[in-house]
């Protein structure tokens, strides 16, 4: 697209404002590029791209592996920039333009990796043709926002450009179906031990051939719609991956890359964070980096301090855990690793949507599309649902088939951390969404210091 | 007592499927019947049948499949079979649903209502409307509006949010015993005085609900959330 002197003149303007709030110090991850595309709505098109742009796109896992990508990128001293701590909606992409090129909007780095929001796919991606494109999964997940996986499939098909190189699960047969024309890589987690064929999961969104709509005979399926399958009326399979993880063990994982066979370390060896890595490894090995590079670097890294962390007392655990408010997969992920998780569990739910509870009723319906079945284990000793919705959550609970006495139920945050019973659980999980960190981190405190002082009252 | 779910496979967008678990919570001794749409609805008319929200591309494969049943599904209808039909369900039964592009997709046309359908504009809202002298909570997510036709006759008055469409003063169809509301998800274990009457219909009346006194709770918790923080 042409750059007339109106571009330069917004793009002075944006980079001035940009300035002006960093002196002030503000917040510039989102407002220049808004300003940018309200003055000039084709702003993106216009601007200069790097040589190299990579995006990260699906429902679940895209930050995560977006972060790895970076963390290892930035450990083998590559020059590329990125929206981390950004936004991934259009206004923070167009902010990191501006921000990462000079006053003539020349690029100032080579290479530019972004998370891309896969509903602001059609803001993006018609201006800035990125070089490779990587799908972690597609799932239902908000239904205010993504309504159904159907309509994300066709708007990602509709607006990812033809001839882009795609790098997708070939374990989720509708994120390997994406792009059908379009060159592709396909990563995947060979069949495990207690990989079974049965569902377990309240969302199946591939509930038959997505081509003929034929009965699908799984090889495995791992959870909700993730396995491997073949459809009995028209052969329609599951795409044999470049990159296969063959075998894990709790600290490492052997995988198949390319033909080559290679180890890299696990920070995590539940499924969702071993195919984030994995995607991750073949995107980095797909830029050009070498098995071995990507598998040292790995090795510095923890899995991103925001979305799992743990703190201990005398061997007992209060542990973090993201799980996304108003995306029924990603609690029922987090629900099942409570349950695997060895040891006695409690478990503290933070469940309400955080701007919902202030103004509105939260739409509390995908309480029923998670599967909190995985919380009425005998291992999960105590659950203290807390916020606005709490007895809605008490009422899903019960109907998963949790005893009413191992709930305890409240609508103040500020009371869930008294109401824990510290002498049964090795381990307290607390269950937070991405805008209620400080409330999570302030109950992990409470939590602790309640630990230690029953350590001290056994001790004495 | 029978409860035949049609297609749920592909029919269950939004929690909704769970109407059907909590019917079986509350009804132990009752067969529930799951169609896929690979094989054929029995459409026996006793008990219930409940279809619940799907994709817009499901929506045809739905039509197409139930069209050569219109004239018995009209029968259950008119002979007061209990029908459950949630989300863009209703849809299905109606007249038609007009898209974008000015195409029109026929329905079964045993409702009388139509509903236009604009896949860039998702409309969300939270329900709060009259039932039977009680009240009703619900939330709505969908790419349609409908539109009434003559002889149509509402399920839940408006209090708070939108009906039919922003200009209907109710929201859901009531046609004998058929139920049809564009209210998605789990409805039944969120209203209680709503599965009563539904469980009345079917054919079950006074039936004790599953965990009634804490769905009663949290509905009544909810309902005032409702009537404090929604307009
Ligand atoms: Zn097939």
């Amino acid at each position: 697209m042409k750059r007339t002197p109106y571009f330069y003149l917004v793009l002075f303007i944006a980079k001035l404002t940009r300035r002006l709030l960093l002196m002030l110090g503000r917040n510039a991850t989102n407002f220049p590029g808004e300003l940018a595309i309200w003055l000039c709505k084709s702003f993106i098109g216009r601007m200069p791209k790097p040589e190299k742009v990579v995006c990260i796109t699906g429902t679940n896992g895209k930050t995560t592996v977006a972060n790895l990508v970076e963390d290892v990128l930035d450990r083998t001293g590559a020059d590329f920039y990125c929206n981390r701590n950004g936004s991934n909606v259009y206004s923070g992409v167009a902010s990191l333009l501006i921000s990462n090129s000079d006053w003539r909007g020349r690029p100032t780095k080579k290479l530019a990796v972004f998370e891309l929001d896969e509903r602001s796919s059609n803001l993006i991606l018609p201006y800035m043709r990125p070089d490779l494109m990587l799908c972690t999964n597609i799932f239902r997940d908000s239904y205010k926002r993504n309504a159904h996986p159907e309509f994300i499939l066709d708007f990602l098909n509709k607006y990812i450009p033809d001839g882009v190189p795609m790098i997708l699960n070939a374990d989720d047969m509708m994120c390997s179906g994406l792009k059908p024309g379009n060159p592709r890589t396909y990563f995947s987690i060979a069949k495990q031990p207690g990989d079974g064929g049965g569902s377990r999961n309240i969302v199946q969104d591939v509930p038959a051939c997505p081509k003929c709509g034929g009965e699908l005979e799984w090889d495995f399926r791992r959870y909700h719609h993730i396995g491997r399958a073949v459809c009995k009326e028209c052969g329609f399979a599951s795409p044999r991956a470049e990159y296969t993880v063959t075998e894990l063990t709790g600290t490492d994982m052997q995988a198949d890359v390319r033909g080559r066979t290679c180890r890299f370390p696990l920070a995590n060896s539940a499924y969702i964070n071993v195919y984030n890595s994995l995607a991750a490894i073949a995107l980095l090995c797909e830029l050009g980096l070498t098995p071995e590079t990507i598998a040292g670097a790995l090795g510095s890294i923890g899995i991103s301090a925001t979305r799992y962390m743990e703190e201990e007392a005398n061997g007992r655990k209060a542990i973090l855990h993201l799980a996304k408010g108003q995306n029924p997969v990603a609690c029922s992920r987090a629900f099942e690793n409570i349950r695997d998780y060895p040891g006695k569990k409690a478990v503290i739910l933070f469940l309400d949507d955080f701007f919902d509870a202030q103004h509105t009723v939260e739409n509390i319906s995908w309480l029923y599309d998670a599967d909190f079945e995985f919380l009425a284990d005998q291992s999960v000793v105590q659950l203290i649902a807390a916020g606005t919705r709490h007895w809605d959550v008490y009422l899903r609970l019960l109907l998963a088939g949790v005893p009413a006495e191992k709930i305890d139920h409240m609508p103040n945050t500020d009371g869930a951390a008294e109401a824990l019973r510290t002498e049964e659980p090795d381990s307290v999980f607390i269950l937070y969404d991405v805008y209620t960190i400080s409330l999570a981190e302030d109950t992990q405190r409470l939590v602790m210091e309640r630990l230690k002082k029953e350590a001290a009252k056994n001790a004495d | 007592m029978r409860i035949e779910v049609l297609f749920p496979e592909y029919c269950s967008l939004f929690g909704d499927l769970f109407n059907v678990k909590y019917l079986q919570d509350c009804l132990p001794e009752a067969e529930r019947i799951d169609v896929s749409l690979r094989d054929e609805p029995e459409l026996k008319g006793e008990g219930l049948v409940y279809l619940g929200p799907m994709s817009e591309r499901t929506q045809e494969r739905v039509i197409k499949k139930l069209m050569p049943y219109r004239d018995r599904i009209r029968e259950l209808i008119d002979s007061g079979t209990a029908f459950l039909l949630t989300g863009n369900a209703m849809e299905v039964l109606g007249s038609y649903i007009q898209c974008e592009d000015g195409s029109r997709i026929e329905g079964l046309g045993l409702l009388p209502v139509y509903a236009k359908r604009k896949m860039m504009r998702r409309h969300n809202s939270v329900f709060l409307g009259d039932w039977n002298g009680g009240e009703v909570t619900g939330f709505k997510s969908q790419f349609t509006m409908a539109w009434p036709m003559e002889g149509a006759k509402g399920l839940f008055t408006v209090k708070k949010g939108v009906g039919l469409n922003k200009k209907c003063p109710y929201e859901g169809l009531r046609v004998n015993n058929l139920f049809a509301t564009y209210l998605q998800g789990p409805i039944l274990p969120l209203n209680p005085c709503f599965a009563k009457s539904l469980l009345e219909a079917m054919g079950a009346p006074g039936v004790k609900l599953a965990f009634e006194e804490e769905a009663v709770e949290a509905y009544r918790a909810r309902t005032a959330d409702f009537h404090a923080k929604v307009r």
